[in-house]
């Protein structure tokens, strides 16, 4: 008998009674399902963090003011801008770690050219900062030494200000207006998306004395500036740099060691750690509930395999008596068993994938299909459905054709 | 148990000759129906020998039985037993599939063992299409379509109308002439005349073993 005639007869008897087939396979439909998104959340977690890293440069500190509280009065009596140019200097002195820094300042604000109003986010800082954030250039140059040192009116834009302020043509050389002051485009930077909380194109950036000088000289008097990203030379020195960057700048601002600081130092890792960690909870939720509904998904099966047994043992006698063997017997119903779970696990597959595309919609989660983990369902439905089809066809298979026959 | 050890059948000593009409008859518990499980090669003689053309079925294993039903023997049950799910040319190409016939040459099979008995319009009904006749003629298709040496007919009358029961009956004897050996169980007199032979049995022993000459 060819395998064709096999899955022929398999289909007309789980067409006969194509509900109970749907039902037995629910435990392999949730199973698959969470197989399928558990491996897209895992896999999803590990390109986003790669992603991150890719966007904001690995191995870096970010060092800001912290405000004890008022954080919205930026202005006045009680600025909270406490780091300094000074304490930049001092760092890159003292830790031999660090191998560059970049320092910042920032206003959000109005921009205007040919026409058009944008609000963005300005960024005051040195070319370091283009090196450290993994900036690419999509056309024009970074900053000179001579705009640096000079404070010239020149400003690189992010992707996101150039289409609204320029649409698709190209900004080099046009004249933007940052609060009013005007300022020659001279960088166009490369994409690099969003974030689940933020735009990282729409920005300006300018050169940090230009800035200080023209756009926030109120907000950021002095050498104060708004936050340093420290890179560190090796991942492994990370962490010991920061508490080296902790203890340099409690020296600098003359903060014991349990006082309350007046900087927060942020260390990226950390917070990729922890979305890493997070998603992994996560998936070893989802395998639980995979493995209990793929075991309960086989269980199921085997109960409903052994009903139809029983109730076909006529018609298995009469099979045997026009000369179906053991054998015949057994694959008929194992085929049975192996199309309800490849059934249960096709459905499954199209529920993961209405579950990864929901999810990744909804919440803007990152997930990733991963090709291997439909393969893996296939593998671990057929699996299902030969393992725990086995008995009740091996039963089938050993009824003796006179009691089959009578059987009523 | 123990002593009172039930024998089904008891000192049979019978053979049949290829082109014979053997009516077998006796009353439920005579044995007749194990003889017939026997002689269909559905199961083996706890002791003693049972001889199908050439092949000593005693010593056969579940494999071998099934090949010989499934080349050399059709059943004709009293129940049709025809499968529900499948069609006429389906249930009569069935057997057909457990020898390996390809799927052209089986479906010609099925057709032409449908049509010599009278079916070729029906071909594509369901058993529950079909009144209680046609259903038994469907499974004399069945039977006959790998051309076996031997049907054996359990009661295939019991279940029609008398009228209905002449026809099968007719359909059995063309095929005896044709040199097909049929071995028939049955309870009626009348059924069981249209053998050349006529065999009574009781308490699991032949009682009587006769010719039939009105046959």
């Amino acid at each position: 008998m060819s395998i064709t005639d096999l899955i022929y007869l398999s289909q007309k008897s789980l067409r006969s009674n194509i509900l109970r087939s749907i039902l037995t396979s629910l435990g392999i439909i949730i199973g698959v399902s969470s197989v399928i998104t558990m491996i897209s959340i895992g896999s999803g977690a590990r390109i986003e963090v790669e992603q991150q890293i890719e966007r904001f440069g690995s191995n870096n500190l970010i060092v800001r003011s912290q405000s004890s509280s008022n954080r919205g009065v930026s202005m006045g009596a009680n600025s909270v801008n406490t780091l300094t140019l000074k304490d930049m200097e001092a760092l890159k002195e003292e830790l031999p770690a660090i191998k560059a820094i970049a320092p910042r300042v920032s206003l959000s604000t109005q921009i205007v050219a040919n026409g058009n109003n944008w609000l963005a986010t300005v960024t005051g800082t040195t070319n370091d900062y283009f090196d450290l954030g993994n900036w690419k250039f999509e056309n024009g140059r970074s900053f000179e030494e001579e705009e640096l040192a000079s404070g010239s009116r020149v400003a690189i834009i992010g992707k996101t200000v150039q289409k609204n302020l320029f649409d698709t043509d190209s900004p080099i050389d046009e004249v933007i207006r940052i609060n009013k002051v005007p300022f020659t485009v001279i960088g166009l930077l490369d994409a690099k998306g969003g974030t689940a909380w933020a735009d990282l194109d729409d920005t300006v950036i300018v050169p940090l004395k230009t800035a200080k000088q023209r756009l926030v000289a109120k907000k950021f008097p002095g050498d104060q500036i708004r936050s340093m990203t420290i890179n560190v030379r090796s991942s492994e020195l990370l962490f010991k740099t920061e508490k080296d960057v902790d203890t340099v700048m409690r020296k600098l601002h003359k903060i014991s060691a349990n006082g309350n600081p007046d900087f927060v130092i942020r260390n990226y890792a950390q917070f990729l750690n922890a979305r890493q960690e997070s998603s992994r909870v996560m998936s070893i939720l989802l395998a639980t509930v995979a493995g209990i509904s793929l075991i309960v998904g086989g269980i199921g099966i085997m109960n409903i395999m052994l009903v139809t047994v029983t109730e076909r043992t006529k018609e298995i006698g009469v099979c045997m008596s026009v000369g179906a063997k053991k054998r015949d017997i057994l694959l008929q119903f194992l085929i049975e068993s192996l199309m309800i779970s490849l059934i249960g696990g096709l459905i499954g597959i199209a529920l993961g994938l209405g579950v990864i595309f929901g999810v990744s919609e909804y919440f803007k989660w990152k997930m990733s299909l991963d090709y291997m983990s439909i393969v893996l369902s296939f593998v671990f439905s057929s699996s299902i459905g030969i393992i725990f089809g086995f008995y009740p066809a091996k039963k089938a298979a050993n009824l003796n054709p006179i009691d089959a026959l009578r059987y009523e | 148990m123990g002593d009172n050890k039930l024998l089904a059948l008891d000192n049979i000593d019978l053979s049949i000759n290829e082109g014979d009409f053997v009516s077998i008859m006796g009353s439920s518990g005579s044995g007749k129906s194990t003889l017939m499980n026997i002689i269909g090669c559905l199961d083996v003689p706890s002791s003693g020998e049972y001889h199908f053309r050439n092949n000593n079925v005693s010593t056969l294993n579940s494999n071998k039985l099934a090949e010989l039903r499934n080349k050399d023997i059709g059943f004709v049950f009293q129940n049709f037993n025809l499968l529900p799910r499948l069609n006429a040319q389906e249930n009569v190409v069935l057997p057909l599939l457990y020898s390996g016939k390809n799927l052209k040459e089986r479906n010609q099979l099925a057709i032409d063992a449908l049509e010599s008995v009278g079916l070729k319009d029906r071909v594509h009904h369901r058993p529950n299409q079909l009144s209680g006749g046609q259903q038994q003629r469907v499974s004399i298709a069945r039977a006959i379509a790998g051309s076996p040496k031997l049907i054996l007919a359990d009661e295939p009358t019991g279940a029609l109308d008398s009228k209905t029961g002449l026809e099968i009956m007719k359909i059995l004897n063309d095929l005896n002439a044709k040199g097909i050996t049929i071995v028939l169980v049955t309870h009626e007199d009348d059924i069981a005349s249209y053998g050349s032979r006529i065999i009574k049995m009781k308490d699991g022993k032949i009682l009587e073993d006769k010719k039939n000459v009105n046959n």
